[in-house]
């Protein structure tokens, strides 16, 4: 349990893509403040208030919403972004799906979106579309309409990328 | 259509798109520097008021503020131009807008004071701490009220600032002639852009004095703007435009570039400043209302004989590029069409609402709610087919429109009409409460910069010595690929793979100026700009070439690394010899090349007769939708676009751009209203502005239609702008299918359905 | 931002302690959800912040004594995907599936929809037609709310300051089938403009019992007992569905809000009854 320390601040480790983090934070810190406050910044804010998605990461197995989040909330647990999925040199399935789909056109909401995407094949490996649709339908995107979105999560599905 | 080109008409994966994935883009909130402060805005809460005192002592003596600024502190407060891009405001307008508010307010959340601090909770608290004594003045709120003479006024003496007009022919006789008259009013939502990304920015002043803001910019030449706020040199101000986390229209006019440098120079620090997602909605400007009111008269055979129109737009507290926007809706508000007798009169009004300004469709859009409601509604009076109809009054190559310019590519916009409505499929069988509908909708929307703004654009490339290249170009990119495209286009005519070509952009001291990502003109310009500069390098070479081989130059092409003979590609030489050969001469393979767009005079009078656009994109949509008629929700159930884009660059990105804009314009058409009460904003985040998620947008068949015929490159035609306009008056026109009723006020909420069946008509709700 | 503090115990004792020292100024965290945003608009201004997530005496979701309850604790994504709810209460299964989007079920609990007390809290009137009871706990007592008292005004409900929930349970019905219709602005995320759930005894179209619950039609979320006796012993059919759902309408009170009109959600909250209980009986629209 976080004891406070004499500058009302807490101390928090979390496991972040496999590596400890730690720091001292106030209590209202968010998962994503601290995340971007530690240099996690391909988790993005797009309202702070929950409402699109872009913050999505999993935690504990599970995609949640970051912003909404309180950092000591995730004190000890597991957190992934999206840099933990690939590499320039071996990128995840979904990620080079996204990229020969073209499932992203700023890419803004992408890094959100893919870990839905993969927050969703992992506990359901062959969704219809309609299941692609409600697995993302909280991450908003406003640039792809997406079509190619759900191409692309479909192709992974249906095994184009072993 | 076979494609001729080795890289472009294909579908490719961008480069900037694996760095994308893998999450390694740094946007614009997520760039840091040593030292960094962090910036507030103090905004209004007042839509009209006099500011009767300000007192800022408090904020600034509160422990780690490092700066509070009002408008006594900016050098040029009024000196904001509300026409943006590479040159000066020609025409009418002179608009005056302050960077902060020094004696009165015109809008509810208008910026008054700026608050620098070390961190951003400080930043927070010092806002507390700013106190304002207002007199709150009269106000107006509908434009149309805002006409009348005894009307508030909310600068200068007349709120109407923009007012254009059609005249063709006689409507008068052409409605004697008319054997069915269609009259309608029409109403279109305030929308808001709703990009993901908030306008952010970080500013600095670097060892040289030179003040840098990075920021996420559709137009990186406001670096002109900031130097006339702060009164500084030109040649003293850098803008350095991050990959855009989306922007349509929404990061084109000034954002936080001018406050960034204002705190960075006045502090000496690194600055940066994010607009929250409530300030997205309540301070940054939105797209245009419109009231438009229509009577479309036709002969019995389906001949269009005359429009007459009254158009009126909400300009909001200041003017920006309302008029522009205005221009716009003007020359296309006939719609693709032919007709011999027009009268159209189109002002736009200042309120004290929020301010209204660039949204992709810019003015083009509004109307099509218009104009396609009327051909749909003509179609059921006649008993006609919808297709027939319109195919029997489309716009050809050759006619000249009603704004008297001439049509000069081809129009596929029956080809485009019978290819989205067969790729629909069967109709959907629907329910005891559930009605299916399907609506069509075809639209026209200009591509490239109005023509007496004499637009130009600029591109640098080299090839290095062992045969990659470098593409230099000013142009932002806000997710539609304008950098994939110049990549792509430098490709095919040096003959290299895309990931041969390294491009660098968007700075404004760095590469050469390429002009706005707006007026989707990004294609068309900075890639006939690239093209241009690759063609003069690739001469270089084929001219070094032909002494070496001993053939003329024009019988010379690039290929996959090569130098070949066209005719007989076993003849060639390595490029690598070729450059080689050119450094040792010193004809170096680099070229800086500027392309230039039409240059007409500007427009001579409020009647518009003069060409103003250098081309159009025609395409069109169409929707199946089911309405409960129990609740009036709306479910949209299947789509298809079609659209002619001259050729594509890459088929990926045409594709994209026009399921995006089916997304987009299905929220103006169907969800999406920013809301304002006496101009006090109801709907200013995502909770209550909604925009379309995964559920609400079907799957969508993207049909690409390539006539060849553009002004781009390779015979490219824009489809920024043009995909979004026909979205949402197919999906008005698929609800009127499915209830019978014709819902006039945009966005068809299911409220206004259920009231439309229970009234048997469109109430206004 | 103001002054807050974090606190996570590991025991009920402990968390009802906290509770009863610190009262309204503690904040159960649960999914956390609204918590934040409170915060970030500043409507929360200090106080603890209470995580409650090692608790096990808020987890289970279990059978008691023909009662089935369910944890304050438990996530609504872990509700939907129980077994016990899949084969015993699949009606739940369907409400939950419609709630929010898969982030925010993860992260949710039905105990923090029922205490953020909102008049449109998507999880209340299916609870409030399964006649649910909320278990509070303070370090003076242990007591059972019927859900039909819990509210009081927008945002409001009976808790005293030093009670949490410890979990939500109602009877198992033995017969009968639900109905849940929700209004929304769009098919994803949204805040409802009304809802409307049911819980119908029929044999044979005539009806036996009938539970009628609404939400975004009155302060509170509301059991519309004045409409339901009509309906008892009645034989339903798609018209007389239609003609007794109207009555409805005399029983709702909504306002105008950036959703929507007092008078459509009047209006609608009819049409929205006769679809929750067509859906109950099973029949096709």
């Amino acid at each position: 349990m976080s004891e406070r320390n004499d500058n009302g601040l807490y101390d928090i480790c979390i496991t972040v893509n496999d590596r400890e983090i730690r720091g001292k934070i106030k209590a209202e810190t968010s998962l994503l403040d601290f995340l971007r406050e530690n240099n996690f910044t391909e988790v993005k804010r797009g309202c702070d208030k929950g409402d699109c998605g872009a913050c999505t990461v999993i935690k504990d197995g599970r995609a949640i919403l970051s912003c909404i989040t309180l950092a000591l909330q995730a004190d000890g647990s597991r957190v992934y972004t999206v840099k933990s999925l690939g590499s320039w040199d071996k990128m995840h399935p979904l990620q080079q799906a996204f990229v020969d789909y073209e499932a992203l056109q700023c890419g803004f909401c992408t890094p959100g979106m893919l870990m839905s995407a993969k927050a969703l094949l992992d506990s359901n490996p062959k969704p219809t579309r309609e299941e692609i649709r409600e697995a993302i339908s909280g991450n908003l995107c406003r640039c792809t309409g997406y079509q190619k979105i759900v191409d692309a999560i479909e192709a992974v599905a249906k095994g184009e990328y072993r | 259509m076979k494609n001729k080109y080795s890289v472009i008409g294909t579908r490719i994966a961008g480069l900037d798109e694996k760095d994308k994935v893998l999450g390694n883009v740094v946007f614009a909130e997520d760039f840091t520097l040593p030292g960094l402060i962090y910036g507030k805005v103090f905004r209004s809460t007042k839509a009209s008021a006099r500011i009767k005192a300000l007192d800022v002592s408090k904020a600034r003596s509160l422990p780690g503020v490092v700066c509070v600024l009002t408008a006594e502190d900016v050098p040029n407060n009024e000196s904001v131009k509300n026409v943006v891009g590479q040159t000066t405001e020609v025409g009418l307008l002179e608009a005056k807008h302050q960077v902060l508010a020094r004696q009165r307010v015109r809008y509810w959340g208008e910026a008054i004071a700026l608050v620098a601090a070390e961190s951003l909770d400080v930043a927070r608290d010092a806002l507390k701490l700013i106190e304002v004594e207002y007199e709150e003045l009269p106000a107006v709120f509908d434009p149309l009220e805002a006409m009348k003479p005894d009307a508030p006024k909310i600068h200068g003496n007349n709120n109407v600032i923009a007012s254009w007009k059609l005249r063709k022919g006689d409507v008068e006789e052409g409605f004697a002639r008319a054997e069915v008259i269609v009259e309608n009013t029409y109403r279109t939502p305030r929308q808001e852009h709703a990009h993901i990304e908030p306008e952010s920015g970080v500013a600095w002043v670097d060892d040289m004095g030179v003040i840098n803001v990075r920021y996420a910019a559709q137009v990186i030449e406001h670096y002109r703007d900031i130097a006339t706020v702060l009164g500084v040199p030109e040649s003293r101000v850098r803008v350095i435009g991050t990959l855009i986390g989306g922007g349509f229209g929404g990061k084109e006019d000034v954002t936080v570039e001018v406050f960034l440098a204002l705190m960075a120079w006045k502090t000496g620090r690194p600055v940066k400043l994010t607009f929250t997602r409530e300030e997205m909605g309540y301070a940054r400007h939105k797209r245009h209302p419109y009231v438009l009111k229509y009577k479309t008269g036709a002969t019995k055979d389906g001949k269009l004989v005359a429009l007459e129109a009254r158009i009126v737009s909400d300009a909001g507290a200041y003017v920006y590029l309302s008029p522009w926007v205005l221009i716009y809706s003007t020359v296309h508000s006939t719609g693709p069409y032919l007709i011999p007798n027009v009268k159209v009169d189109a002002d736009s009004v200042l309120t004290n609402n929020i301010m209204t300004s660039a949204f992709r469709g810019f003015g083009g859009m509004q109307v099509v709610a218009a104009y396609e409601a009327q051909m749909d509604d003509l179609a059921a009076e006649l008993g006609m087919d919808p297709i027939e109809l319109r195919a029997r009054n489309f716009l050809k190559k050759g006619d000249v429109t009603a704004s008297y310019q001439e049509i000069t590519s081809e129009v596929w916009l029956e080809k485009c009409a019978r290819a989205a409505v067969d790729a629909l499929g069967p109709k959907s069988k629907g329910g005891k409460t559930r009605k299916v509908g399907r609506g069509l909708a075809c639209a026209w929307q200009s591509y490239g910069r109005m023509t007496y703004l004499h637009d130009t654009s600029n591109c640098w490339v080299n090839l290095e010595m062992d045969g990659s290249a470098v593409v230099r170009t000013g142009i932002p990119d806000l997710g539609g690929g304008q950098r994939e495209s110049v990549r792509a286009i430098a490709a095919e005519v040096l003959g290299l793979n895309v990931d041969e070509i390294h491009v660098i952009s968007t700075d404004s001291q760095v590469t050469p100026l390429s002009g706005t990502v707006t007026a989707t003109r990004a294609l068309y310009m900075s890639g006939n700009a690239a093209k241009l500069a690759s063609e003069n390098v690739k001469r270089i070479i084929t001219d070094k070439a032909a002494e070496i081989l001993g053939v003329a130059a024009d019988k010379l092409d690039l290929k996959n690394h090569r130098v070949v003979v066209a005719d007989d590609p076993k003849t060639s030489i390595p490029l690598v010899d070729a450059i080689k050969q050119c450094h040792f001469e010193g004809k170096i393979p680099q070229s800086l090349a500027t392309f230039r767009a039409p240059f007409t005079e500007p427009i001579s009078s409020d009647v518009i007769k003069d060409p103003v656009f250098p081309d159009f994109t025609f395409g069109a949509q169409a929707a199946e939708v089911e309405v409960d008629v129990e609740t009036g929700e709306v479910k949209v159930l299947k789509w298809a676009t079609a659209y002619d884009i001259g050729q594509a660059i890459n088929v990926n990105r045409v594709e994209g751009q026009m399921e995006g804009g089916v997304a987009q314009g299905l929220g103006f058409g169907l969800m999406e209203d920013y809301l304002e009460v006496d101009g006090v904003p109801w709907t200013w985040n995502f909770h209550d502005y909604i925009i379309p998620t995964s559920k609400d947008v079907p799957d969508i068949k993207s049909i690409v239609l390539e006539s060849g015929t553009g002004k781009g490159p390779f015979g490219a035609k824009g489809i920024g702008e043009p995909a979004i306009s026909a979205a949402g008056p197919a999906a008005a026109n698929a609800v009127k299918d499915a209830i019978g009723v014709r819902i006039t006020h945009l966005p068809i909420t299911a409220e206004r359905i259920f009231f439309a069946l229970r009234d048997k008509s469109d109430r206004q709700v | 931002m103001g002054k807050f503090t974090f606190f996570r115990p590991t025991a009920l004792a402990e968390l009802l302690d906290f509770k009863a020292r610190e009262g309204g100024k503690a904040r159960i965290l649960d999914g956390g959800s609204n918590v934040l945003v409170y915060i970030n608009e500043g409507s929360i201004a200090g106080g603890a912040l209470v995580d409650v997530k090692s608790l096990e005496a808020i987890k289970g979701i279990e059978i008691r004594d023909g009662l089935l309850e369910i944890g304050a604790g438990e996530l609504i994504a872990d509700i939907m995907n129980s077994d016990l709810i899949r084969k015993k209460m699949p009606f739940l299964r369907e409400v939950l599936q419609k709630f929010a989007n898969p982030l925010v079920r993860n992260m949710a609990t039905l105990a923090g929809n029922i205490a953020d007390s909102s008049p449109i809290g998507d999880t209340i009137p299916p609870l409030l037609v399964l006649e649910a009871e909320v278990v509070a706990a303070s370090a003076r007592e242990q007591r059972v709310i019927p859900l039909e008292e819990f509210f009081t005004a927008p945002g409001k409900n009976v808790l005293k300051d030093d009670e949490v929930i410890l979990k939500v349970r109602f009877p198992l019905p033995e017969k009968g089938r639900g109905g849940h219709i929700k209004l929304g602005l769009r098919r994803g995320t949204s805040c409802s403009v009304a809802s409307v759930a049911v819980w119908l005894v029929a044999d044979k179209n005539k009806v036996r019992d009938i539970r009628i619950a609404l939400g975004g039609v009155a302060p509170t979320p509301i059991r519309a007992r004045k409409t339901e006796s009509p309906f008892k012993g009645q034989s339903l059919d798609w018209d007389k569905i239609t003609e007794l759902s109207e009555t409805v309408m005399e029983e709702v009170r909504p306002i105008t809000d950036v959703r929507g009109s007092a008078e459509y959600r009047k209006q609608v909250s009819a049409g929205l009854l006769a679809k929750a209980v067509r859906q109950a009986l099973g029949m096709e629209e």
